[in-house]
């Protein structure tokens, strides 16, 4: 969430929408989402960074500033009962572009997908009297759920590492925050094996991906990027982040959130689950009662005939 | 054929689930146990987290007994009183046991202690009934009688204890001790590893109490519904481990193998139906014991917040 409010004025904004009224009405999202499109571009266009000068010669007319536009390919996604992962699109176009075709190379562009912190424990096995036991554990305070990346190339030839650790870009320089009651205990080494091993665990499982050729021009200014969302992505909100580069300077940068949210059968149930777990744990009862008495009242009569 | 399951937050292959829910109530059906020592693995195996495995065998275990016990119940086969006795204990042993799996999964144990709690009780379970079985199938061809569970007269330590009941249906006269600490200690295994226990309690009744056979099952069979209902009921509500979905496409499956079960095993001879699920038991048993020993691909593992309890 703290990555969030580094980029713009519309963090704080983000938060209540995060943490606020969880079942709010679309007109109300439609409008924050809307505010939030304003918020972006105000920001956008307070981007301290000078355009690189231009060839003398090449072009007479006083140049504008490139900004950065762009969208989602749905903003709200669904995980109703047939849920089983989806594409993200994440378009855009570059205003005021010099580009003189889609394969000039002329811009990068950085996507980045990203869900929610959450505590993350990392535990390490080690051999105890033959059998492979959790001996060592390290809690992180927050770790993003759900992280991609995408890049029109590798994003160490984009930017360099200070930029992209800054803005937490790239699996290495991912937000993990250690809790402190860990980092009293570990030493720096094992520190960084367990954020290792957070990584490529998460990486494993399809939680955490890069794509280094995935942005791709498809004309002048405009371009996009799928990114997969696989099925079992830890369900909250995403945001997508997109980075403007021209030879290593951001130009730009645009900021868009997806909702995604149980719905239909799939809420009513994890509802049921979390607001009333007695009741709900009774009710999964009575259903196996009823199929059991059911089977047998059938398999009676079957046997009788 | 894919649903999303809300509380795993998975999807799932319905069709695998429900194979593997059949094939589970036809094993119950046709040996006369729970499965749940079977159902708990497989799902864990198959990538289901393992406190919602637990959570949502216990649901298809209240399923598949609850059939069973009315059957028994209309043969005059269950000793109530026993069973109350059983299930006091019962109660007792799934509360502390749903604890139990609340601390160990907050020390990061609790995959641990499953797997060695399955490994030592099926290893013990199927060895002694694979010893059993050989020799009922031995005795079989050589046209021997088989020696009686119980003879009359007959004492153990477990007839000095104090706190005598009278248990009518089963025609013994024993301390309250011995069935209250059996159905403690199975409930709070069944409560860890998502079994119903009926695997261990029925040895124990026959061995321990020495109650007539015939009542064994029955008894066995109404207590276990009870314990694990309420061990469904606790899961969701300390845990938030049960699934209905899982549980439903398990339960359905589940009760309808088990039917068909009930109906091959009445084709097949008791001493090969022991022998065959012996050796089920001790394959399921060195599988669980392997992950134990093998080293594994990595040794970091990374678990969330499950639920509300990391």
């Amino acid at each position: 969430m703290r990555g969030l409010g580094i980029f713009c004025v519309a963090g704080a904004l983000c938060l209540v929408l995060i943490d606020g009224a969880w079942p709010f009405s679309s007109v109300a999202a439609a409008q924050t989402l809307a505010r939030g499109h304003e918020d972006a571009r105000r920001i956008v266009q307070r981007t301290p960074k000078a355009a690189p000068a231009p060839a003398r010669g090449e072009q007479a007319a006083p140049l504008l500033r490139e900004t950065v536009e762009a969208d989602v390919s749905s903003r709200a996604i669904a995980i109703t009962s047939a849920f089983t992962g989806t594409e993200i699109v994440v378009f855009g176009s570059v205003l005021n572009s010099r580009q003189p075709s889609a394969e000039a190379g002329y811009y990068d562009v950085i996507v980045v997908l990203e869900g929610v912190p959450e505590p993350v424990v990392a535990r390490r096995k080690s051999n105890v009297a033959g059998l492979w036991v959790n001996t060592d554990a390290f809690d992180f305070e927050s770790a993003p759920s759900y992280y991609a990346i995408a890049s029109t190339r590798p994003i160490e030839e984009i930017a360099d590492e200070s930029f992209l650790e800054a803005h937490a870009i790239g699996l290495d320089y991912i937000r993990l925050s250690p809790a402190a009651r860990s980092v009293i205990r570990a030493e720096p080494a094992e520190i960084k094996s367990f954020k290792e091993a957070v990584v490529r665990r998460r990486e494993q499982d399809g939680l955490y991906l890069k794509a280094d050729y995935a942005v791709i021009f498809i004309g002048k200014s405009l371009f996009r990027a799928s990114i997969a969302l696989p099925a079992h992505v830890p369900v909250g909100p995403l945001t997508a982040r997109v980075y403007l580069f021209r030879e290593g300077e951001v130009l730009s940068t645009f900021q868009q959130r997806v909702r995604l949210e149980r719905e239909g059968v799939e809420l009513w149930i994890y509802w049921f689950a979390m607001r009333h777990p007695a009741l709900y744990g009774l009710f999964t009862v009575m259903i196996a009662v009823i199929a059991g008495l059911l089977a047998s009242a059938a398999f009676r009569r079957k046997a009788a005939a | 054929m894919h649903i999303y399951l809300p509380i795993a937050e998975m999807p799932a292959n319905v069709l695998l689930f429900l194979g593997m829910g059949s094939a589970v109530g036809f094993l119950s059906g046709l040996f006369g146990v729970g499965g749940g020592f079977l159902l708990t693995p497989l799902l864990i195996f198959s990538g289901i987290p393992t406190p919602v495995a637990v959570g949502t065998a216990a649901a298809q275990i209240v399923a598949s007994s609850v059939s069973g016990a009315i059957a028994q119940w209309q043969r005059n086969n269950v000793d109530i009183k026993m069973g109350l006795v059983l299930l006091a204990g019962g109660i007792v042993g799934s509360v502390i046991g749903v604890q139990m799996v609340r601390i160990l999964r907050l020390a990061g144990q609790f995959d641990l202690f499953v797997a060695l709690a399955y490994v030592t009780f099926l290893g013990v379970i199927g060895t002694l009934m694979l010893i059993e079985a050989v020799g009922a199938v031995q005795r079989a061809r050589t046209h021997e009688r088989p020696l009686l569970a119980r003879s009359s007269g007959q004492h153990n330590w477990v007839h000095r204890l104090p706190f005598k009941m009278r248990f009518h249906r089963s025609k013994l006269y024993i301390s309250a001790i011995p069935p209250l600490a059996i159905g403690a200690f199975v409930g709070f295994l069944g409560a860890i590893i998502g079994a119903g226990g009926g695997f261990i309690m029925v040895p124990a009744m026959i061995y321990l109490l020495r109650m007539p056979t015939n009542v064994v099952i029955g008894t066995s069979l109404f207590q276990i519904v009870f314990v694990a209902a309420l061990t469904t009921v606790m899961h969701a509500t300390e845990n938030y481990s049960v699934d209905v979905v899982l549980a439903l496409i398990l339960i359905v499956s589940g009760v309808i193998g088990a039917q068909y079960g009930a109906a091959a095993g009445a084709r097949l001879k008791g001493e090969q139906l022991r022998l065959l699920l012996a050796a089920l038991v001790l394959l399921v048993c060195a599988r669980i014991g392997w992950d134990l020993v093998a080293t594994p691909e990595d040794l970091y593992s990374i678990a969330t917040s499950f639920g509300g309890a990391p």
